[in-house]
């Protein structure tokens, strides 16, 4: 198992589709261009990211969601005392036992000689918590600064911390500070230069727990280490602990080593405390450690009772049993409808049609705020048409302007308010800490299908865009799990993926009722078909019967920032941008060719074009989704466009059809409702993107996995298609 | 002695020891769920338990639950 389990560290993001959130983008090596290395380690959840956005002012995924960050990501330096100061952000660790992947890269980089300090954060409004974080790190490396996060929280949650008494029990410099607040970020600063040019006094030593009746046996193991000059890389008292609390990696580094003697004796050390104390040596290690913590906590918090008011009402009205996750999951459902409704105008326009207001409706519908975008670009490509005749410009480059790229990029550019609109409710669902209580009320019916509510979390990031949503996969705590959500994510519907729904049924379906049931349903199957993915995955590929076992931390629920969420909606806009700018502008250009020309040099008509030729021959398979007859070639040639990136589909019905705005191009390709519909089931399924293809194969390293995927997701779409173009033509619609 | 499972919200025990596979129990006990730590259940009736240790709160699978063994405080 623990050969799959080596997590890729390269790799990193993917520019050809979405933004790669808290991802790893380079690999643990040279120090390049920074003055001063500080590695920012914690527990899931403390703040470790968001402290990285403001220093680095770049944007790693900030989520209240324990877990949220999976690699190690480096920012920009920070300039400060005429230094240049480099952050690493580590993945959230709640130790350094090495029982994880993430636990074992950030113990490496912690012990490498990389980092000038190490930053470890405790949220000091769970202070007795996370404190046990920075005791262990303590133990292995002094080279430590404490920061105290979201210091504006404290007091609300009726916690004091004394902080000068802190820096003596752990004798380093602890800083309060608040990223979102900007509190205390100066003297962090300062505190890092002084410490790094040695004008501030760090620990010299590791810290010494003491482990009461163990220490006789501790030394014994670390004098045994000393003496056979094993594990130099290590302090040895910290070896011998970690050997008696039993650490896989040690382990085999002393078999590497060729001391398997010395494992067989720390064995024997092992066996004698078990009879002595009747315990295991691991228990009696980490229940000393957090007495140590306790000891200190009780000097130095202060606790009293406070009312948190709303939140505080919140969370236990999620935590009741039923009341709870249908709560949860209409909060996650509304803020989706109030995407849309604000996209395009909805339910306004309903309201004005049932008042018999037609135009009124109209009115609304126009004036949303796709509806100007797509004007604006409307009369951008005939202006500069016009304008580019009269200056003589050749008709061909004036053709592939006007009649390509302006109206390919310009129909995927119409969706951009929705999709920022999306993102934001998202991200402030996220940073709210609704997340874990939604993975909470999911996790029963998740476990039918092998997975645990945490797999709600990547896909959730998969409605946003699939490759974070495959990224997010390492978040599961169990291999399996892993591997499950990594090829069952790319069924969850995308931003990508909405866009093409909602332009067909908005130029096929007059009722707005009906626009929004289908697309609920067909969010569904793809959430149906992503478990039974799942499902098959544990069953077949696995063999494995038992569900996984969820654990997962639930953090208090806190008012969403305004600035947390705009990084995210941000970072996330950017990358559909630059995505419209790059590749749905070459995939214009690449369409208007094979539209314009043929095997004969320009094409009378589209049918004898390029375009028309390769959709001929994909227009055969297309009768098992019942498109048949004139449209099927055009009905090919979207699809492929399609399998590029999702908005393709789009962009090519309006090349296709030569038509000045979407919702006339998608309506000249003449498709009847049973069509339309099977058309968006097969088109939601078929394939994710080329760049979602491209992560799951470098999450899985398995060319021949992630080819299987394919062919297993156009099986799965041809058949939901053709079923459903059945079930519609039954139903009469 | 029993599983935590059994217990009743707002009841309060302490950790007497955990069964499972070694890279969980490694997990649990760095969350503050080790032997002889004191957790008070929050939520237990269908789903996952939720239980508040150290002062954080941490929902745990029924499964997982069942291989925890637990004994009352008096
Ligand atoms: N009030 C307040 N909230 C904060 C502060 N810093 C972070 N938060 C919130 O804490 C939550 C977690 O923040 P992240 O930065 O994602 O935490 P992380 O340590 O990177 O978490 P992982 O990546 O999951 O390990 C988010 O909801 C943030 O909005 C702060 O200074 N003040
Ligand atoms: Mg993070």
């Amino acid at each position: 198992m623990s050969s799959t389990k080596a997590r890729s560290a390269k790799g990193g993001c993917n520019v050809l589709g979405c933004p790669c959130t808290g991802i790893l983008t380079r690999t643990l090596d040279a120090k390049g261009g920074c003055d001063i290395l500080v590695a920012v380690a914690g527990n899931p959840n403390v703040g470790k990211s968001t402290l990285f956005n403001v220093l680095t002012g770049e944007i790693a995924h900030v989520a209240n969601w324990p877990g949220t960050t999976v690699m190690i990501k480096r920012g920009q330096p920070v300039e400060h005392q005429g230094r240049r100061i480099c952050f690493a952000d580590l993945p959230g660790i709640y130790g350094i036992s090495a029982s994880s992947p993430e636990e074992l890269a950030a113990r490496e980089y912690i012990i490498s000689d990389e980092p000038d300090l190490i930053l470890v954060l405790v949220d000091s409004t769970a202070p007795e918590r996370t404190m046990y974080l920075p005791v262990q790190i303590l133990e292995l490396n002094p080279k430590v600064i404490v920061a105290l996060t979201k210091i504006d929280l404290t007091h609300s949650y009726g916690i004091h911390i004394h902080v000068d008494k802190l820096e003596k029990h752990l004798g380093v410099p602890i800083i309060p500070v608040s990223a979102l607040k900007g509190i205390g970020m100066r003297e962090l600063l300062n505190t890092i230069v002084d410490a790094a040019e040695g004008r501030l006094k760090l620990r010299k030593t590791p810290l010494r727990v003491d482990y009461g009746s163990l220490e006789p046996y501790i030394s014994e193991v670390a004098n045994m280490l000393l003496k056979a000059g094993a594990l130099r890389r290590y302090p040895a008292r910290w070896a011998a602990v970690r050997l008696l609390e039993g650490d896989p990696k040690l382990e085999e580094e002393l078999r590497a080593e060729g001391k398997d003697d010395l494992l067989e004796r720390v064995g024997v050390v092992k066996e004698s405390v078990r009879r002595f104390t009747g315990r295991e040596a691991s228990e009696l290690l980490i229940t000393a450690r957090f007495e140590f913590v306790d000891t200190i906590a009780r000097d130095v918090i202060v606790r009293v009772e406070r009312d948190r008011g709303f939140s505080r009402m919140l969370e236990n009205l999620l935590q009741r049993p039923i009341i709870g996750p249908i709560t949860s999951i209409l909060m996650l459902f509304s803020a989706f409808l109030l995407a849309f409704a604000i996209n395009i105008g909805f339910p306004l326009n309903l309201l004005f049609r049932m008042m018999g207001l037609e135009w009124v409706a109209d009115l609304v519908e126009t004036y949303s705020l796709s509806g100007i975008l797509s004007m604006a670009f409307d009369w951008a490509g005939t202006v500069i048409g016009d304008w580019l005749t009269k200056y003589g410009v050749a008709d061909w480059l004036v053709s592939l302007l006007v009649d390509g790229v302006i109206p390919g990029v310009g129909s995927v550019l119409t969706f951009l308010p929705l999709i920022m609109l999306s993102f934001a409710f998202l991200s402030a669902l996220e940073d709210s800490g609704i997340g874990p209580r939604i993975a909470v009320a999911f996790n029963t019916l998740f476990s039918r299908f092998g997975l645990t509510g945490r797999a709600i979390y990547p896909y959730l990031i998969s409605l946003g865009c699939n490759v974070p949503g495959v990224m997010a996969s390492r978040s599961a705590i169990e291999e399996e799990e892993r591997v499950e959500i990594i090829y069952s994510t790319q069924f969850i519907p995308c931003q990508a993926r909405l866009v093409v729904l909602l332009a067909f049924t908005a130029s096929y379906f007059r009722s707005p009722l009906a626009q929004t049931t289908l697309i609920i349903v067909i969010y569904m199957l793809g959430f149906a078909i992503a478990l039974f993915t799942a499902f098959l995955v544990r069953k077949v590929l696995f063999k494995l019967s038992e569900p996984p076992e969820l654990v997962l931390e639930i953090p208090p629920i806190h008012r969403p920032s305004g600035k947390v969420i705009w990084w995210t909606t941000w970072d996330f806009s950017k990358h559909f941008l630059r995505k419209a700018g790059t590749i749905i502008f070459a995939l214009s250009i690449a369409t208007w060719y094979l539209l314009s020309y043929g095997p004969l040099g320009p094409a009378e008509t589209p049918e004898t074009s390029w375009g028309g030729i390769i959709g001929r021959a994909i227009a055969p398979a297309l009768i098992l989704i019942g498109v048949t007859g004139e449209k099927a070639w055009k009905i090919g040639f979207l699809l492929l466009n399609g399998f590029i990136a999702k908005e393709g589909l789009v962009e090519a019905a309006v090349l296709v059809e030569g038509a000045s705005s979407l919702p006339e191009a998608l309506r000249g390709l003449g498709l009847t409702v049973p069509q339309v519909i099977s058309l968006l089931v097969f088109s939601t399924l078929y394939v994710p993107c080329l760049a979602t293809l491209s992560v799951i194969y470098q999450e899985t390293r398995r060319l021949k996995h992630t080819f299987i995927a394919v062919l297993y997701a156009l099986l799965i779409a041809t058949a939901a298609g053709g079923v459903s173009y059945l079930i519609s033509t039954a139903l009469g619609l | 002695m029993y599983t935590l499972d059994l217990v009743p919200p707002g009841g309060r025990v302490r950790i007497v020891d955990l069964r499972g596979g070694r890279e969980l129990v490694s997990r649990l006990m760095q969350m503050g769920l080790h032997p002889g730590a004191i957790v008070e259940v929050v939520e237990n009736s269908k789903g996952p338990v939720l239980v508040r240790v150290r002062g954080v709160v941490i929902a745990l699978g029924r499964g997982l639950a069942r291989k925890i063994v637990v004994m009352p405080l008096r």
